[in-house]
């Protein structure tokens, strides 16, 4: 008996305290209903001052939510961290004026949970997206603001390395939607020693340089590729710059003149196939950790990838920066895979000024310099960063940046839709795993003609 | 006494709660996601109403409906056909040993109380071909299959490797539910058997087979639903690909409603997996009865 | 004759005894498939993730007890080990009473709709969870819901009914009519025969629903995840996923989670296994 009435005490004790939690949270959600548009001044922490003259009036402190796809404590990933400095140092710098919580998942569950979100009205103040159909994705219902204005005031959008430019990913009918924070580049990434001991001196610039060169290495008894076909978009990024070497224009293939049946598509793949002889064995299974793993334990010399993965090389190795060459992927005309972070505004947000306030501690020179020099990601600003600071990779990363003609999106993000690109990305590993190519890309055109032909 | 369990009030009072929750929380929202499947429903739109549109295109044009339809038979008849199998076995094995029963008996069981996602990253990894088993096998020489990258078959070695798992982390119910059973049975109808000149193993095929079929009845529904539902395990270990081999019906809701926020067309897997569970449990009512929870 | 018979005997003996090594020998390599991936588990997680790729089956070459620190503290495991707790601790007491209660008046009380309320809430268990996810989703966030435990606790709630229902039926139905007649001569009500007679007598099946139920929530995931973004409000299953990166995986602290989530509901089974079994077992001898 004495048991019962402990449990039920404890239960109650229990929904009480939840219906306590409960109510603290509406209350948070009810605050801060002032959003008249405070016109921007000319100095962040001008405006900073500003409004915290304005609000300790009113005594209310503007909350706003930044949703991002990375638990902020738990990541190692370093631009993870970074970003964690910008919302401790916002959170610092406004106390008593603005707030901002991170609401973070990890990026499996991200779109889900924002859209989620979206549905039901509740939709971050600000949110993290890639550009191609995910950021098209909310700009078209207008779940995403129009930030262009906010731009041209007090010269932010002159900070940014080429102006305007810098957006044109971000940009729908002259309006500016999203504000990119850092520029990944993929690359291929070699271990010189292993170039060295096969004789190779100079970096292969066209394709059959690039066979030559894993010939030469395999002689020499190394695997001359690491990739990942289990984690799909390692592999689609490799067939991403031989679609694009072999000039598939994806704007023809979104409006129906072009075919993913075509022969420079064939021919793409078949040349995806030809260098898959060079792969590890493992390729097949292998996730994108263990690909990048081969590499840095030095079981093979060469790894395709995005230069986020500088900073997980160097932080699994630290021996191997020095052995860790770059250049861009052969072949392709001087053209580079680039992505981009970005950050949209949501159109309902109560606090328009803090979200943009917010957003410029992303792009003010202690972030930008910090994603330099320890994330090893592009600035997207004109800052001056100290080089021999950052990784030794980064600066060859950002010559093959600055010596690209131009740059294109990830393949899987830069097609129709999300479910496209995911389309692709499977028809590549089904071709290298062995269907088929006819086959195998006629699945990638039979969902065009289904979805989005129609 | 009758006028007791005929009262009204107090029946109303009893049911109520379990009433309202049930109607509130699966029944509505059931027949908001009939809705939602005929219409086009994609998130951040309204839906706006499209008949059986989705149906159409489920049916007769999705490929990936066709595998995860497979695959999900497969998985189904699979997971009742060896749980029933090995769950007896073990039972079988069990009763008849007496040192260390209990520890055997903790051991099997426990991955059932474990968390299927944590479980399906733990496998992921062991069956990855550079970290797992084939780097033991190679040891011994034998280069090991690409176990959950191989697509060859018509059902695929990703599946029967997954269903291996899911026999792995899952017998151990079935194991208990007949121990529960077999244990239950009256000792003097063994003795009897063993008088007649019946070995052990006769004795499981005539004596304990024919008194515990109502438990496998109840097994057997339990684990053909909870396998129509299975999700956990697919999508950790595979993310049901590659190239969508390894799809299950529920992975494709997901995908579909979660990934591409396609509600609607996601609403109407959902109505169809519905549909599914409703006729195998009718089935299994129909044949191998089942009238309560006879243990 | 009777030599021959003693003799069939001592080979039968023997036959037995040699069938039971088989057997032995056959359950313990079954238990070595049992335990090898967890232990596995156990010895990754004190690796580190260099380590892990370069050799995977190794033993730990040092200890890495930080791991567990910083999957405690990065992870915030502390908070949602009592936001796990707290969700199936109520959703077990709610499910246990009101599917008792339910049962009760589907098992022993005489109306026209019993056994339509049964196929209704048995239905229940046909249903996969996703198919009500996005509907419920709307209705909870527009009645204040989300980001707080009672909006998993009421799911959780009704999800576990149809089982609890379903075995509580089971042992209510089984209990003797005599025991209510007499309750009744005494003159007991309906509310004090539930309380007093069915509720102490089905211990064994509240028991068992009560376990399951536990077992279950713990680990959902789907719910919870996408009912609740808020950092302190995160359930365990939810905050495992906070170790896989955009890019990379932070497997070691990853692994190490996991053995911190799973130590709860080890703890709770080792205790209870027993029970368990009995309770399933004195289940099995009334049927």
């Amino acid at each position: 008996m004495k048991r019962k009435v402990l449990s039920v005490l404890l239960s109650t004790a229990m929904v009480a305290s939840l219906l306590v939690g409960c109510g603290s949270g509406s209350t948070e959600s009810a605050s801060g209903s002032d959003s008249s548009a405070a016109t921007e001044s000319a100095d962040t922490t001008e405006a900073a001052s500003d409004t915290a003259a304005a609000d300790s009036a009113s005594g209310e402190v503007q909350e706003i939510t930044w949703m991002f796809w990375d638990d902020l404590n738990a990541t190692e990933d370093l631009i993870s961290l970074g970003y964690k400095d910008v919302v401790d140092r916002f959170n610092a710098d406004y106390e008593g004026v603005y707030h901002v919580t991170p609401v973070t998942t990890n990026l499996e569950e991200y779109y889900t949970k924002l859209n989620a979100l979206v549905a039901s009205g509740q939709t971050p103040d600000v949110f993290i997206v890639s550009p191609g159909p995910n950021l098209d994705a909310y700009v078209e219902p207008g779940v995403a603001a129009d930030l262009t204005d906010y731009l041209k005031q007090d010269g932010w959008m002159d900070t940014f390395n080429g102006g305007e430019g810098a957006f044109s990913q971000q940009t729908y009918d002259g309006k500016i939607y999203a504000v990119p924070l850092n520029i990944a580049a993929a690359c291929v990434f070699y271990n010189t020693e292993m170039f060295a001991n096969a004789g190779i001196d100079t970096m292969p610039t066209d394709w059959d340089g690039m066979m030559d060169a894993c010939q030469k290495l395999q002689d020499a008894g190394y695997t001359p590729l690491t990739i990942s076909a289990g984690t799909a978009w390692c592999l689609s990024m490799l067939a991403g710059y031989l679609c694009d070497a072999e000039g598939v224009d994806l704007d023809a293939i979104d409006a129906g003149t072009a075919h993913w049946t075509d022969p420079n598509v064939v021919s793409a793949t078949n040349k995806m196939l030809e260098i898959s002889k060079y792969f590890q064995p493992t390729a097949a299974g292998d996730t994108n950790d263990v690909a990048t793993a081969n590499f840095y334990n030095e079981e093979a010399a060469m790894l395709i990838q995005g230069s986020w993965a500088i900073a997980q090389i160097n932080g699994s190795n630290p021996d191997f920066e020095s052995k860790c060459g770059v250049f861009a992927f052969p072949g392709t005309d001087g053209r580079v895979i680039a992505k981009s972070d970005s950050l949209a505004m949501s159109s309902t947000t109560e606090h328009p000024e803090a979200v943009i306030a917010f957003m410029k501690y992303f792009t003010d020179d202690t972030a930008q310099k910090y994603t330099a020099e320890v994330g090893g990601k592009i600035p997207v600003t004109t800052v001056e960063y100290d080089t021999s600071a950052a990784p030794a990779q980064l600066a060859y990363v950002m010559d093959v940046f600055s010596n690209a003609k131009s740059t294109f999106g990830f393949y899987n993000e830069s097609l129709a839709s999300t479910e496209a690109g995911s389309t692709f990305d499977d028809a590549m590993v089904s071709i290298y795993l062995g269907t088929p190519v006819e086959e195998g890309l006629q699945t990638i055109e039979d969902f065009y003609v289904n979805n989005v032909w129609q | 006494m009758e006028k007791l369990l005929r009262n009204k009030k107090a029946i109303i009072i009893f049911v109520a709660p379990a009433f309202l929750l049930f109607t509130f929380v699966l029944f509505i929202p059931i027949c908001q996601s009939i809705y939602y499947s005929l219409c086009s429903y994609d998130a951040l739109t309204k839906p706006e109403f499209i008949g059986l549109e989705n149906y159409k295109q489920l049916l007769f044009n999705d490929k990936t409906m066709r595998i995860a339809l497979k695959n999900s038979m497969f998985f189904m008849i699979f997971s009742c056909v060896s749980q029933l199998i090995v769950g007896l076995l073990l039972a079988a094995f069990l009763t008849n040993i007496e040192k260390g029963r209990n520890f055997f008996k903790n051991v099997y069981y426990l991955p059932c109380v474990l968390s299927s996602a944590a479980l399906g990253l733990l496998w992921m990894f062991i069956f990855s071909p550079k970290l797992g088993i084939n780097q033991i096998l190679a040891t011994w020489g034998i280069e090991g299959p690409l176990w959950l990258m191989d697509v060859r078959g018509f059902i695929n070695l990703p599946m029967k490797v997954i269903a291996f798992v899911a026999l792995w982390q899952y017998v151990g119910q079935s194991m208990m539910l007949y121990m529960a059973q077999i244990s239950g049975i009256d000792k003097s109808l063994y003795e009897a058997a063993y008088i007649d000149g019946a070995t052990k193993p006769k004795a499981f095929l005539h004596v304990t087979l024919p008194l515990i079929r109502p438990m496998v009845a109840t097994a057997m529904s339990l684990n053909c639903i909870g396998s129509l539902k299975f999700f956990d395990l697919v999508f950790n270990m595979t993310e049901a690909g590659p190239n969508h081999q390894t799809e299950v019906l529920a992975t494709h809701l997901y995908t579909q409603g979660f990934k591409y926020f396609k509600y609607g067309y996601a609403s109407a897997i959902g109505v169809v997996l519905l549909i599914l569970c409703l006729i195998i449990t009718f089935i299994i009512n129909k044949y191998i009865k089942v009238d309560s929870y006879e243990m | 004759m009777r030599c021959k018979n003693r003799k069939e005997d001592e080979d039968n003996m023997k036959k037995a005894s040699i069938a039971k090594i088989a057997i032995y020998i056959f359950l313990i390599l079954l238990a070595f498939i049992y335990l090898a991936p967890l232990v596995w588990m156990l010895f990754v997680s004190v690796k580190d993730n260099a380590e892990i790729f370069s050799s995977p089956f190794a033993l730990p070459q040092r200890i890495q007890w930080e791991n567990y620190t910083f999957a405690w503290t990065a992870g915030l495991l502390g908070k949602a080990t009592l936001n796990s707790a707290i969700v199936c601790v109520v959703t077990l007491i709610l499910s246990m009473i009101i599917g008792s209660m339910a049962a009760f008046a589907i098992a022993r009380m005489r109306w026209k709709f019993a056994k339509l309320m049964m196929t209704y809430f048995m239905i229940g268990m046909m249903v996969p969870v996703h198919c009500v996810l996005i509907p419920l989703f709307k209705t909870f966030s527009a009645m204040g819901l989300y980001n707080s435990l009672l909006g998993l606790i009421i799911p959780y709630t009704t999800f576990s009914l149809p089982i609890t229902i379903f075995i509580m039926t089971g042992f209510f139905e089984n209990m003797p009519r005599e025991l209510f007649e007499a309750a009744c001569i005494d003159g007991c009500t309906i509310y004090k025969c539930f309380t007093t007679i069915a509720l102490p007598l089905s211990k064994t099946g509240l028991f068992v629903t009560g376990l399951m139920s536990f077992v279950a929530n713990w680990n959902e995931l789907l719910l919870a995840m996408v009912f609740i973004s808020d950092d302190t409000k995160k359930t365990l299953p939810v905050s495992l996923s906070k170790f896989v990166g955009p890019y990379n995986t932070n497997y070691v602290q990853m692994f190490a989670a996991i053995i911190i989530a799973i130590i709860p509901t080890v703890i709770v089974y080792c205790c209870f296994s027993n029970q368990i079994v009995d309770g399933l077992t004195a289940g099995a001898v009334k049927g």
